[in-house]
Order: C-alpha cells, then structure tokens, then sequence
C-alpha cells in the first residue's frame, strides 16, 4: 500500500469538484432535449459558467495544487506535441499557427512559432528538442507532411512511456502504455489499408512491450488479414473485432480502456493519479458534449448518439 | 534519592506526550490539508470537516493525560519526588510505551482514514456520519493503550 499523503488538498477538492462533472442521468436529458432551448437550459442547470468546466480550467485547477508535478504535465503530451506540429506546419506553409493550437499545453505558445523559425528549440520543454529538430528537418528536406506528422505521433507516444517510466507512477505508465497501444493499433490498421511502405512505417508506429514494433510492421507488410491475425494472437481480438465493425467503435473503446483506467484513480485520497483521473474525465466529457452537438446537428438518432457516447467518470 | 530512576519516570511522561503529540500533529495537519481542498471549493462543508479534522487530535491529548498522571504519581507535579529505584523508573518509562507508540501509529492511520472521510463528505455530505465512525474505529486502539498506560501506572509500588 502506498504510504504517500502527497496533494491530500487537491486530492479532497477534486472530489468536491466531481460532483459537478455530468452524470448518465445529465447526458441523457441532454440527449433528449427537445431543441436547443432545452439543451441549453439542462447545460445551464448543471454549468453556471461552461468556462470554469473547460479542460484549460480543470488543468489550471489541478495544476494549481500541484505545480511540481512532472507526472501530471504527461497527460499534456499530446497538445505539446500536437502544437509542435501545428507550429512546424504553420511555418512551412506560411500561415497562422494561432487557429490550430490546442490548450492547455507545456508550452509557451506565444513564442512558438517564432522561436521555430529561428531554429531555437529552448521554448520547448527538454524532452521535445531532439524532435522539434528531427522534425523540422524532416519536413524541409521531404515537405511530406503526413510523414512528419507521423513521426511527431510516434515521438509523442516514446516520450510519454521513456517520462511516465522515469516518474515511477504506474497510473501514468499505464496511461502511457494505453495510448500507445491504440494509437499503433489504429497506425497499423489504416497503413495495412492503404498498402504503405516499411519506411513509413518505421516512422509511424511507436512500439510497447505488448506490440513489438519490429512484429507489427511485419504483419502490417504481409496484410490488413495478417495484421489482424496478429493483433488477436496478441490479446487484442476485442479491438479486431471493433475495427472490423467501425473506426468509431474501435475509438470508443480506446477512450472506455482511458475512463477505466481513470476509475482506478477514484478511491485513492492522496497522490497525483485522481488528480490525472480527474483530469481525463474532464476531457471525456468534453468529447461527450462534443459528440452530443455534432449528432444534434447532424439529426442523429437518440441510439447512434447513445451507442457513441464514453464511458462516464461519475 | 536515587536520580535514575525518577529520570527514567519522567522520560517515560515525556515519551508519552512527545510522541502521541506528533502523530495527532501530523495527521490534524493532514487531514487539515484535505478539509482545505474540499472548503476551497465548496465552503458549506466546513463544519462537516472539521469534526473529522479533530478525530486523530485524540491521540495527542492522552499522551498529555499520561504524562500528567504519570508526573502526578512520582510526586513531581507536587513538589515532593519520589525516591525511585532504578527498576522502578524503568517500570514507569515501560508505562509510557503503550500510548507514546500506539498513539502515534493510530494517530496517523486514523488521519488517513479522516482523510478518505474527507472524500466522503466532499461527494456525498449525506454521508458524513458514516465517514466519522470509519475514521473513529482507529480510535479504539488508543483507547485501549491509554487504558494498559493507566493500569501500570497506578499498579506500580512506589
């Protein structure tokens, strides 16, 4: 048992602070809303200010508590990266970067851009030099953006598991472990579709201790019937059989494997994982809201929205 | 007047104080850390939290209760010492023992549990009540260490 008494205030806060994040009976009267009158009164009822319930506003609260934390800044990985890549793409293409950026992040977005152009990587957090610069490189001498987009994923997904492994946390290395997971899954799949090369490969898949990388190239190589005989074997059937029914099945369960993890975190009282638990149930919701509005607007049925919608915090 | 044996009496008063005081520190200061959390974002629970943030200070005050009984029985209190032997300084030190390290141990479990209390009340405050018994169970083992610290204390011969 761990004897840590570490953020038992923002530990006991964030529990406060559940009690506002939407519930299955919320989501459904959200659902059910009549017109947008209504559903906007039912996101009334339960958010005074839609601003205080953002992601940018529960990091910052997290954040707040725990400003040390390095373990917690992985769950921002992401967006760094993310933003990195927006940035590069940005400069190459001689547009805005502003529009493209997500929050919150690691890094001082106002400097980005022109700290990029400079070739001045210090704006970056440490572990991100070395891939600003690969990519960098890689997108002036190729201007193949989805090739450098691929690389940043994967630097995303190593950096994450080399940090969450450093910090000894099992929450985050499991985090880590979960989005790699998917995240190659997924590469495999659509590379096995769209017939592409080793090279790309190599860039694009990351690798973790339950997908060899060098073993899912291979059957990626050989076939999308190959590679789905190889994610089964691997104790993946479950994504096999989800990716063989729809891609937004299969990224449903990816975000439910998150929120279960997240429910681990819940009945700890002290330590950085319910704040990371929190964290990541602020952001499903989110994509819950999100998917409510998009399937509102598109005329979806009640089902269809049902069957799309995350596995809840609370 | 044999000088060891009153020291030995009166380092046992002081262990048992000095001890069982930490622990309730600490853990009232723990479970202060997470009652501010919660009253942070919502101030209503003040009250609710408070009651489990006095829970493990219990143990602080029966580490005092001995160290004064103890000082009270070797005549130190009163201004007229004792003349302990040897062994039976070490038999009112041997006193002390029980509620100085029990105290301290339950003083910090019990400031966890108050903790996840704390918990309880910040998503459900209906559930309170059952929050203080839980944390209030570790109770009992102080309890029981004050009453054995008591026992020897009034049943050594002097």
């Amino acid at each position: 048992m761990s004897r840590t008494t570490k953020y038992a205030d923002a530990v006991a806060a964030v529990k406060a602070m559940e009690n506002s994040l939407m519930n299955r009976s919320d989501i459904e009267q959200l659902i059910n809303a009549s017109g947008k009158t209504e559903f906007d009164a039912v996101m009334s009822s339960k958010r005074g200010n839609p601003k205080e319930f953002s992601t940018e506003s529960v990091w910052e609260f997290i954040h707040g508590y725990a400003p040390e934390s390095r373990e917690l800044e992985i769950l921002l990985y992401r967006n760094d990266f993310h933003n990195l890549k927006a940035a590069l793409k940005a400069m190459v293409s001689g547009r805005n970067a502003e529009k493209y950026f997500i929050r919150p992040t690691n890094i001082n977005l106002e400097r980005l851009p022109e700290a990029l152009a400079e070739k001045d990587y210090s704006v970056l957090p440490e572990h991100m030099h070395r891939t600003a610069k690969e990519a960098y490189e890689l997108i002036v001498r190729t201007s193949d953006g989805q090739l450098a987009d691929s690389f940043i994923d994967a630097e995303t997904l190593r950096t994450m598991q080399k940090n969450a492994d450093e910090s000894g946390c099992e929450f985050m290395k499991e985090y880590a472990r979960i989005l790699t997971v998917c995240a190659d899954i997924k590469t495999a799949y659509r590379c096995s579709r769209m017939k592409k090369q080793r090279i790309f490969l190599e860039t694009a898949i990351c690798g973790s201790p339950e997908l060899d990388k060098e073993s899912l190239i291979c059957a990626v190589l050989d076939g999308t019937e190959s590679l789905m005989k190889f994610l089964e074997e691997s104790g993946f059937a479950e994504a096999v059989e989800l990716l063989d029914k729809s891609a937004v099945k299969f990224e449903k369960w990816c975000d439910d494997l998150l929120m279960e993890l997240a429910g681990t975190a819940r009945m700890k009282s002290f330590g950085a994982e319910p704040l990371a638990a929190y964290y990541i149930a602020s952001e499903t919701e989110q994509q819950n809201l999100r998917i409510i509005s998009v399937c509102r607007e598109s005329g979806a049925d009640r089902e269809t929205i049902m069957e799309r919608m995350r596995k809840l915090y609370v | 007047m044999n000088s060891l044996g009153l020291t030995l009496a009166i380092a046992g008063a002081v262990c048992a104080a000095l001890f069982a005081g930490i622990g309730s520190a600490r853990a009232v200061g723990l479970v202060g850390e997470a009652a501010a959390g919660v009253v942070s974002v919502d101030p209503s629970k003040f009250s609710k939290a408070l009651i489990l943030q006095l829970l493990p200070g219990t143990q602080g005050l029966y580490g005092l209760l001995i160290a004064i009984l103890l000082l009270s029985r070797v005549g130190v209190l009163g201004g007229n010492p004792a003349d302990l032997t040897a062994m039976q300084g070490w038999m009112f030190f041997a006193a002390s023992l029980p509620i100085a390290i029990v105290g301290y141990f339950s003083a910090i479990a019990q400031g966890r549990a108050a903790v996840a209390g704390i918990g309880i009340t910040a998503k459900k405050p209906e559930h309170n009540g059952k929050a203080i018994i839980m944390a209030a169970m570790v109770e009992t083992y102080a309890i029981l260490a004050l009453l054995i610290s008591i026992l020897i204390i009034y049943n050594i011969n002097i």
